[in-house]
């Protein structure tokens, strides 16, 4: 092989640059632009096109690849606050599971319930909570709960998510249903009902014992950590508009943007509001994230136990359960 | 690349600190998306969300320095791509056209695109032209900062047929630029 290249390097210089053919470069060249170990500068002659393609190909993030933030960091935060049954560890008690299954509600409403619907659900998801109801003394409530909220929504902040997330549900039903049913929101929409097949009779019931109407309660003025999500949301939505607005308006968190807004067409009105009501808000950029301003607090800690660097990701490269739908 | 300070920050994201895992989100987000953009360019945005579910799932389990944090995202990443393919292969009315076609207003050369504004879509655009097993290695290798053994282990290639088709796939995005180059000096 090396041959061969030492070869086509001598018929190039013979052939000068009249062909388009640069001279070939050697494999330990390659193999460092590859590894981004040359400087793209130090790249033999001809290849500076290859080093402008690499430097490109590797130029520093754009807040537009960062558009998607908001969004990974509600399912982080609704993963690691519900995770699934089988990744509970066994000695979790009832307690912290209980505590998980409240911080989850809250973060589902936060996201899906963009407008001030089911405002900081301190309800529990039914089916899961019922064991330790007498334990704990129903309380967790944040304060601001139920502000501007009908009567009915305080009463019952639960069911306010609920119809919500079935809502959400039912939207989705005909397309992609599996990928979003995949989702933690509509997983714990499944824990409610009481398993994956019983969600289409569960939401037949919230829907017939609910009759709020969505659209009207999501007028009222939701508590401040309604705004913070709603400008997150927002924020995320105007990002991505430039380029790929349709499916992105797909989106669990889009529809819910978008009922809030009373319309798919209504959100750029509605954003416009939002974003100029919340004057500090309008952050550019990925790094400020409205929703998200806790302290740099973070006591960092290596993993407890210390296991030995296994190498490769092993069993879990698949990552998830196998998607076959069709 | 996080670097020294990696093993603390996965140690904090496996604990649930979302601060932490903003960090290997935001570091690692853009290569993602940018192998994404390679490998299913019409559905990139969907498959790196889908990615990311995949690996917050299964963080708390993994175990590994940043290298393998890395080769295994990929990893996931290249599962939701071939998964989409196939489904985009059994999907009739092939709904893809139309959004390649919204997704570049213009059908100006990516090679010209990328010697005059070093523009990094260009650049993807031009790395999804060569032959897809060259592609796919290009991608993880460049845009991934994997190594050969990570790229062979991800792809079930042997290392010296990984190292092949890179250098092939380097070689023909040279003489393309090159071409592109040439023509440029020639017309101005």
């Amino acid at each position: 092989m090396s041959d061969g290249d030492g070869l086509a390097v001598d018929m190039h210089r013979l052939l000068g640059f009249l062909e388009a053919a640069p001279p070939v470069a050697d494999q330990d060249t390659l193999e460092r632009l590859l590894a981004g170990r040359l400087d793209p500068a130090d790249a033999p002659a001809g290849h500076a096109g290859l080093a402008k393609f690499l430097a490109a190909a590797t130029a520093p993030g754009s807040p537009e690849e960062w558009a998607g933030e908001q969004l990974a960091m509600a399912e982080f935060a609704a993963v690691v606050q519900s995770p699934p049954p089988t990744l509970v560890p066994r000695r979790a008690t009832m307690l912290s599971k209980l505590a998980s299954v409240k911080a989850a509600a809250a973060v589902l409403a936060a996201v899906l319930s963009v407008g001030g619907v089911a405002a900081a659900a301190t309800g529990l998801l039914p089916g899961q909570a019922e064991h330790a109801a007498d334990r704990i003394p129903s309380t967790t409530g944040a304060g601001a709960a139920g502000h501007g909220l009908g009567q009915a929504a305080v009463v019952d902040l639960g069911a306010a998510a609920k119809q919500g997330l079935c809502r959400a549900w039912q939207a989705g039903q005909g397309a992609n249903l599996g990928r979003r049913a995949d989702s933690p929101a509509f997983r714990a929409l499944a824990v409610a009902a009481g398993g994956a097949d019983n969600v289409a009779a569960y939401c037949a019931d919230v829907a017939a014992g609910g009759t709020a109407d969505g659209q009207g309660q999501a007028d009222a003025t939701g508590p401040d950590a309604m705004a913070a999500a709603r400008a997150g949301l927002c924020q995320a939505w105007q990002s991505g508009q430039s380029t790929d607005h349709g499916r992105r308006a797909d989106s669990v968190a889009f529809q819910a943007l978008a009922a809030a807004a009373g319309g798919d067409d209504k959100i750029d009105a509605f954003c416009r509001d939002t974003t100029a009501g919340s004057a500090g808000v309008h952050g550019q950029g990925p790094g400020s994230s409205p929703t998200t301003v806790p302290p740099p607090s973070t006591t960092v800690s290596p993993p407890s136990s210390g296991p030995p660097a296994s190498t490769g990701p092993g069993g879990h490269g698949q990552g998830g359960p196998p998607t076959t739908t069709g | 690349m996080i670097g020294p300070s990696f093993p603390a920050v996965l140690g904090a994201a496996q604990g649930g600190d979302e601060q932490a895992f903003a960090v290997l989100w935001r570091d690692l987000q853009p290569a993602v998306l940018r192998y994404l953009r390679v490998a299913a360019p019409a559905a990139a945005e969907d498959l790196a969300a889908d990615t990311w579910i995949s690996v917050i799932r299964g963080l708390a389990r993994f175990r590994g320095n940043e290298r393998d944090f890395r080769a295994w995202v990929f990893t996931v990443a290249r599962h939701r791509a071939m998964d989409w393919r196939r489904q985009a292969a059994r999907r009739p009315g092939l709904s893809l056209p139309v959004e390649l076609l919204a997704e570049r207003p213009a059908p100006d050369d990516p090679a010209e695109a990328v010697l005059e504004a070093q523009s990094t879509r260009a650049a993807l655009a031009l790395l999804a032209e060569l032959p897809a097993d060259q592609a796919e290695v290009v991608a993880l290798r460049v845009l991934g900062g994997l190594g050969v053994a990570e790229v062979a282990r991800i792809t079930g290639k042997r290392p010296g047929a990984v190292r092949v088709l890179a250098h092939r796939g380097l070689r023909r995005l040279a003489r393309r630029l090159e071409a592109a180059g040439l023509a440029r000096g020639v017309t101005r």
